[in-house]
């Protein structure tokens, strides 16, 4: 197995450049960026008039997905009249030791040229990243987020030398992977039971394991697999983390819902 | 002056564009419904947050936000990508609009692929069943406009927002509809809408709804002024939120005040209300939509390229260094007015006309550039 070394000592298993807007009303220039350059990004509806709590809160989770070790660098795309200020988020997001650069809608003069900005950004980050080699994975680098508590699935990925981190409590599934993806964690395994459907992460391949027959029948294609074992489920995050997209990466789910601490203003 | 035209409902109601709308009912459907909109010539997609969880305290706002946005007269047919049948009750809810629905669910599908290339097929036949609509000569008091100001400067207040007021009284004097909204904004200026009230019933309701927010502000224990004004709106020249909140009033000109209404609840009568929804421009936007707007009027100092994937967002600059500096995001440039080109009633002429031709069908920068901002308005935490 093989990942991508960051300059702060972790390793990625996934090697994205994160076009990661603001706020929501940049959301329609990153999807531009990301899909005219071939980035991933996340669509949000916040980053403007947050309070309190909840402003920190939604600065740390965005600032969590944009250092995930799967991304080898982030162009932060601002609107510039938000909350939280594009640029102070940048520059956040780089103290945590990643690459990243800034584009501002209202800096740059208007959608278009934020757009060929972002490009560009993306392409540069996109040769620097292609230019290095991959390198040996430890396994005491791989980090499993697990969307929901099962100690026997714990104690066999612990067995393999991997740490485990578990979602904090109070979150829905999608939530919980935000939360994840900011702990470190390269993958994600999602255990969904009766009438959960399968979600996806921008960053974080997300296994997604169907531990309801009905639900898995009926929506086979989008889960990893079905009433699987542990050492099945074992298996699948290593073949995950060895490169095989996990079925929320073929269909190009980023299912990003932010767990809020107060309404919006 | 324009005519104005558009599509007549079934139900009554008359939209000025005619969408085919793919909407997820569910988090977990925001993927298929992206691909199905993509792959079919003419239908638009929005994406959410809403995971329709058991239980969540806030089902019954975003079911009448998803509803309301599914029913707006603009969208001819709603391609609706649920997981199984708990997303039937939204289906019925948009029916029950007199809206034209087809509930996809990905679970009879196998998941996201089949849903997909079920989904691309339903969405094409819906396409084409929707085009044979034609616009016809619409009356006026069939049409809804919102009334939007996002990343105010101090300019805000003294051309482009008494500017659209100006569009506003003549829109519903002509027996139109228009929709000021953001609450948080209009802190400082319940007293002077409330005194505009048709009866006393309104003016108690327009100081309630900003008592109320204040209320609920303060149970946080939070200060507003920590999101009120925004950085932009202090790098603007705006230094309270009740400086601030007065020049949002003026978006509403002097018509009578005929009513306060709910999030994402469309109003009975034409006339002037007041919606009550958050500052934030994409909430409020999805909200003056869901209740029944057809066109957004949406003043920027600051300058944003917001669109909504439904309706025409026309933009109005305060000043004309944004305006310019924002070339193709931007509609109309109210700084004119400073310059002594243009007066305020000369431009909220030109406004008043330009909401008519982008209702009649010409396109806004937004629609060209496809923007399709959406937010869930939550209250639940």
């Amino acid at each position: 197995m093989t990942g991508r070394r960051r300059p702060d000592g972790r390793y990625g298993v996934r090697d994205h450049v994160l076009v990661l807007p603001s706020v929501v009303c940049s959301t329609n220039a990153a999807e531009t960026i990301a899909r005219e350059s071939g980035a991933v990004h996340i669509t949000h509806q916040h980053g403007c008039l947050h309070v309190g709590d909840d402003l920190r809160h939604t600065e740390g989770a965005l600032i969590g997905t944009a250092t995930n070790p799967n991304v080898g660098a982030v162009v932060v795309v601002s609107l510039g009249c938000e909350t939280i200020q594009g640029r102070r988020l940048a520059r956040r997001i780089e103290d945590a030791g990643q690459r990243v650069a800034f584009v501002g809608i209202q800096a740059e003069g208007g959608t278009e040229r934020a757009v060929a900005a972002g490009r560009d950004a993306v392409a540069e980050f996109r040769e620097l990243l292609d230019a290095a080699p991959a390198e040996p994975l430890p396994d005491d680098a791989v980090v499993v987020g697990l969307d929901r508590p099962d100690d026997a699935l714990r104690a066999a990925l612990e067995a393999r030398g991997w740490q485990v981190v578990d979602a904090p409590e109070g979150l829905s599934a999608a939530e919980s992977h935000v939360a994840l993806a900011g702990a470190g964690a390269q993958v994600i395994v999602s255990l969904r039971g009766a009438g959960e459907a399968p979600l996806g992460f921008a960053v974080c391949p997300v296994v997604a394991v169907g531990r309801d027959p009905a639900m898995y029948a009926a929506l086979h294609d989008d889960f990893d697999l079905g009433e699987a074992g542990v050492d099945e489920v074992v298996a699948r995050v290593e073949a995950t983390l060895a490169g095989e997209p996990t079925a929320s990466e073929r269909r190009g789910a980023r299912d990003f819902v932010l767990h809020r601490l107060a309404v919006t203003m | 002056m324009t005519e104005l035209t558009g599509y007549r409902r079934a139900n009554g109601t008359w939209g000025v564009r005619n969408h085919l709308l793919v909407l997820p009912a569910r988090t977990a459907a925001n993927r298929a419904a992206e691909e199905i909109a993509d792959a079919v010539e003419g239908a638009v997609s929005v994406t959410h947050e809403w995971e329709g969880l058991p239980g969540d305290p806030d089902a019954g706002l975003v079911a009448r936000t998803l509803t309301g946005f599914a029913a707006n007269p603009n969208v001819g047919a709603v391609l609706l990508v649920g997981i199984d049948d708990g997303d039937r009750p939204l289906a019925r809810a948009i029916a029950g609009r007199g809206q034209t629905v087809h509930l996809l669910a990905m679970a009879e599908h196998g998941g996201t692929a089949g849903a997909v290339a079920a989904g691309v097929g339903i969405a094409e036949r819906l396409a084409t069943s929707i085009a044979g609509w034609e616009r016809e000569p619409m009356p006026l008091s069939a049409l809804a406009v919102g009334l939007e100001c996002g990343g105010s400067d101090a300019l805000s207040g003294i051309t482009a927002n008494p500017a659209l007021g100006i569009a506003s009284d003549r829109l519903v004097a002509a027996g139109a509809t228009t929709m000021l909204s953001e609450v948080p904004e209009l802190v400082g200026a319940e007293e002077i809408l409330a005194a505009r009230a048709i009866n006393d019933d309104v003016a108690r309701r327009m100081v309630a709804v900003v008592h109320d927010f204040e209320r609920s502000v303060e149970a946080l224990g939070v200060d507003i002024r920590g999101a009120q004004p925004t950085p932009g709106n202090i790098d603007g020249g705006l230094t309270t939120i009740e400086e601030k909140s007065l020049g949002a009033a003026k978006k509403a000109g002097n018509a009578p005040l005929t009513g306060v209404v709910d999030f994402a609840e469309p109003p009975t009568i034409p006339g002037l209300y007041v919606m009550d929804t958050p500052g934030h421009d994409i909430e409020q936007m999805v909200g003056l939509v869901a209740g029944g707007c057809q066109v957004v009027a949406f003043t920027t100092g600051r300058g944003t390229p917001t669109g909504s994937a439904i309706a025409p967002c026309l933009k109005i600059s305060t000043n004309t260094a944004i305006f310019e500096r924002m070339e193709g995001d931007i509609d109309l440039d109210a700084g004119a007015i400073l310059t002594g080109e243009e007066t305020l009633q000369s431009m909220g002429d030109r406004i008043h006309d330009a909401i008519l031709e982008v209702a009649a069908g010409a396109p806004t920068c937004s629609e060209r550039r496809g923007n399709r901002e959406f937010a869930i308005r939550r209250t639940h935490y």
